[in-house]
């Protein structure tokens, strides 16, 4: 079993590690644990020794691997910019092949995404669920409300911009894509949803080392919104990887498909720069939530958008930093259900973090741009909200 | 390792804190540098008790063992040699208290020295040693080094910052060296202990001295198309009766390296760059700044920028912190050379550092703590290109003999570990050498603490002197 080798990770890229060590701060796994194997410079040296034969890929090193959240929070931080995000996808990929990460169960869970009709029906046995106490906790899950909003439906066959719907997201924070539609009708545009074939972006499942599904789901995605008309995204993980198409899939529509793709934050920020959709998009109310910050790392990390969350929350909020660097919540997609204890150490430092960052005693609420991330605070007993709800809510009533 | 040994070990602190597969063994085989030995065991001590329980397993068993912090030390100093048993304190990192009144604070040796600044940073306060690494190293490998820092020129290197250590010896007993007072009486042991590079024994707690934040600071960027105008510009700031906060740096190599990380608009034409900060009283910070912008330009500075505000601060500083990390931008692997010399003969070593590079036909990057003379050349080098070794090696081996030769010393802050142990007689003569192994066997007379670095063993070790890879000087 200890033959193989990580055939997705060049040696190019390992050898831009020189092993300073200035990526550990920055590494959930390592903040949680203090231990070298997870943190990204032990896990480049394990695929390092792997590929050069000195290492077997055994039980230990399969689960040092498979323990990183991929929040890429080490990339931004690497002065030699080791390209970490591809080498630990591609190690993934490479041990799910092998079958020795992202067991049958968690497989058959993430090929239930795509299948609106599962997720939606699952929903209602959830809530029941939840109100019986037989939901387990290590799902995570906060809460679900009895109803859940209407679905989006498309207004315009050719819409001036696409709201991408997703998996998740469409099932239990249907709330944001309607705050999406709303800003955006606000704004004077008209939207389009896609069909049921766009239903997942794939990103979960490169995450898990499945990569061909996650290429094949990634192009029924392209297909369903056709045209040139923008993107919108209001998952920063399913965002990151749409942006990432081009590279990914590496094909000329990829490229010109992931320059499509914007996140709905950085979005509403450049509707904003218009005096006009400002004017229609100022504050209604004289409320100032106090809400702290919380970046999803697709957002902050890997598509460095998290500027455009502080630009459009100015003014309707008082903002609160936290002072440590972005560091993961521990949701990391799929990864709290396969990693719970780990998970919830990392989450644990985040919500003191989040506690002892404001000295308000009322309602703290936290803004994040990402499904997985809210779901997973949202277990820990805070209010966590999409960054466009709370603008949504300092407009009052629609017109 | 035998299993007898690793069962002691789990019996001691528990099997989840010993680690003993291949892939923990062979990351714990080295720290930042370039020196692979070969790690017994890893223990992950969360307390006093669990490393005086390790010791007494490495005591019973007659086993060496090496205190590790971040591992991001250069010299090999966490190099464990021969199957010695890894006692690696990143777990212990609790800040246990902070005496805002006193300035100082208590704090477990795998806090994160960036981490306690920030921690302080709510009382205006700082932990004044700030190595390149500080966002990841340990204070506990601070204090094992007694490293610097760009601002340890005005403010000193880490044991001025020091005031007590508690300290687990090989015998098992547990001492306190120094004291919160200024001042305690008898011998000062804690100073002996700060640089002792593992040698002595391990710190469970350390109590540093907390800095007051300055009142005003300026940061300056000078860019020269001279190496010799800028380091010339360096001797002039020192001769004017000034100590900046920071004086620092960076040939062209290094700027450009760096540029493509956080692009902060370094000069990347430019032969050399200082990077310049002053700090304290505003009216005497203007004053400084004005000072070294006129000397800056006497030497034919190009350009004089001003950071802005603390952004701008940040991103220069972050700069020039990261260039160490950012050489894989130019070649896979660098061998680093930490030497001092008299400021007066900067100009003349480096010219020299220069030479000898191009000689051997290597690419040399220098960034370096100017005020201190403490040079960091680095030599930069894919090790996969044939017989590249020796000629880092023959040019690595002529810096330092330069650097000694013009009065120079072998280490600043990176410490000796096992990089630098052979060159040792360079500077000191056998009785210096046996004199240090009476101070170390007074500390640690089972010899278990961090065997075979520092001091060259002229007997019985034989056999580890042979066995490290990489290991060229």
């Amino acid at each position: 079993m200890g033959s193989i080798r990580l055939e997705s990770v060049s040696s190019g890229d390992i050898a831009a590690c020189v092993g300073c060590g200035l990526c550990l701060p920055h590494c959930p796994t390592f903040r949680a644990s203090g231990e070298e194997a997870l943190s990204p410079r032990g896990r480049i040296a394990i695929m390092k020794e792997v590929n050069e034969g000195s290492l077997l890929l055994d039980r230990e090193a399969v689960e040092f691997l498979d323990t990183c959240i991929q929040c890429r929070a080490c990339e931004p931080a690497c002065p030699s910019a080791v390209p970490y995000g591809r080498m630990i996808e591609g190690a993934k990929s490479d041990l799910a092949r092998a079958r020795k990460v992202t067991p049958r169960l968690m497989r058959w869970g993430l090929g239930a995404l795509r299948r609106r009709f599962l997720l939606r029906a699952s929903r209602p046995l959830l809530v029941i669920g939840q109100r019986l106490h037989l939901v387990p906790r290590r799902l995570a899950l906060p809460r679900l409300a009895w109803r859940n909003e209407p679905r989006l439906r498309n207004i315009a066959v050719d819409p001036d911009v696409w709201i991408f719907t997703g998996c998740v997201m469409d099932v239990w924070q249907r709330e944001t894509h309607r705050s999406v539609a709303d800003l955006a009708a606000r704004a004077g545009l008209s939207y389009g949803v896609p069909d049921r074939f766009g239903a997942c972006c794939g990103a979960l499942h490169a995450h898990a080392g499945l990569r061909e599904t996650s290429i094949r789901w990634a192009e029924r995605t392209m297909r369903s919104m056709p045209g040139d008309a923008p993107i919108v995204v209001d998952s920063a993980g399913c965002g990151a990887a749409m942006k990432d198409y081009g590279t990914s899939i590496d094909t000329p529509q990829a490229r010109i498909f992931s320059n499509r793709v914007i996140d709905a934050v950085e979005w509403l920020a450049g509707l904003l720069e218009n005096p006009d959709v400002a004017r229609s998009l100022a504050p209604r109310s004289a409320d100032r939530p106090t809400v702290v910050i919380q970046d999803p790392c697709h957002h902050r990390h890997v598509q460095m958008v998290h500027g455009a969350t502080r630009r459009v929350l100015a003014g309707r909020a008082t903002l609160v930093e936290l002072a440590d660097d972005g560091l993961c919540c521990g949701a990391g997609g799929a990864f709290s259900l396969a990693h719970p204890d780990l998970a919830d150490s990392v989450r644990a430092r985040k919500v003191d973090m989040i506690k002892s960052s404001t000295t308000n005693d009322g309602q703290i609420v936290v803004a994040s741009a990402n499904p997985g991330c809210s779901m997973f605070l949202a277990a820990a007993g805070l209010m966590v909200r999409h960054p466009v709800d709370i603008v949504r809510d300092s407009l009052g009533d629609p017109p | 390792m035998t299993d007898e040994v690793i069962e002691a070990l789990r019996s001691a602190i528990g099997s989840d804190l010993v680690r003993s597969s291949d892939a923990e063994l062979r990351l714990f085989a080295h720290d930042a540098s370039n020196l692979v030995g070969e790690a017994g065991v890893v223990c992950y001590p969360r307390d006093v008790d669990d490393v005086r329980r390790v010791i007494a397993v490495c005591r019973r068993f007659g086993i060496a063992f090496v205190a590790r912090g971040a591992g991001t030390g250069l010299a090999g100093g966490a190099t464990p040699i021969g199957g010695a048993v890894v006692i690696c304190t990143t777990k212990m990192n609790r800040i246990l208290d902070v005496d805002p009144l006193a300035r100082l604070a208590w704090v477990e040796p795998g806090v994160l020295n960036l981490d306690l600044t920030r921690h302080a940073a709510k009382f205006g306060l700082h932990f004044a040693p700030d190595p390149s690494s500080q966002q990841s190293c340990s204070i506990g490998g601070n204090v094992a080094n007694n490293s610097g820092g760009p601002h340890c020129l005005a403010e000193g290197v880490t044991s001025a910052h020091v005031l007590a250590c508690d300290v687990v010896l090989s015998d098992g007993s547990v001492v306190r060296l120094g004291g919160e007072e200024p001042e305690p009486p008898g011998f000062d042991l804690r100073g002996a202990f700060v640089g002792s590079e593992g040698m002595f024994g391990i710190t469970t707690a350390i109590c540093v001295r907390l800095t007051p934040d300055p009142r005003d600071v300026r940061t300056m960027l000078l860019d020269f198309e001279t190496v010799r105008a800028g380091t010339d510009t360096v001797s002039s700031i020192i001769a004017a009766g000034m100590v900046p906060a920071a004086l620092e740096m960076m040939d062209r190599l290094c700027l450009q390296a760096v540029e493509a990380f956080v692009h902060a608009g370094f000069p990347t034409d430019a032969a050399a760059a200082l990077l310049v900060e002053v700090s304290g009283a505003a009216s005497a910070v203007a004053a400084d700044a004005e000072a070294i912008e006129r000397i800056g330009r006497q030497h034919g500075a190009r350009s004089v920028r001003v950071a802005r505000d603390d952004n701008e601060r940040s991103l220069l500083w972050k700069g020039r912190k990261s260039a160490f990390g950012a050489i894989a931008r130019i070649k896979p692997n660098y061998y680093l050379h930490d030497t001092v010399v008299p400021r007066r003969h900067l100009s003349d070593v480096l010219d020299h550092v220069y030479r000898i590079a191009a000689e051997e036909d290597l690419a040399v990057l220098n960034v370096f703590h100017a005020g201190d003379g403490n040079l960091h050349p680095l030599l930069v080098f894919d090790r996969r290109e044939p017989g590249i070794l020796e000629r880092v090696h023959r040019a690595g081996t002529a810096i330092v003999a330069v650097s000694v030769e013009y009065g120079g010393v072998l280490s600043g802050e990176h410490g000796i570990g096992l990089e630098k142990r052979d060159l040792m007689p360079l500077m000191f003569s056998e009785d210096d050498l046996r004199a240090q192994s009476w101070l170390r066997e007074a500390f640690d007379p089972l010899g278990l603490a961090n065997p075979f670095k520092v001091l060259p063993s002229p007997s019985g070790c034989g056999d580890a002197h042979a066995h490290v890879e990489g290991l060229w000087v």
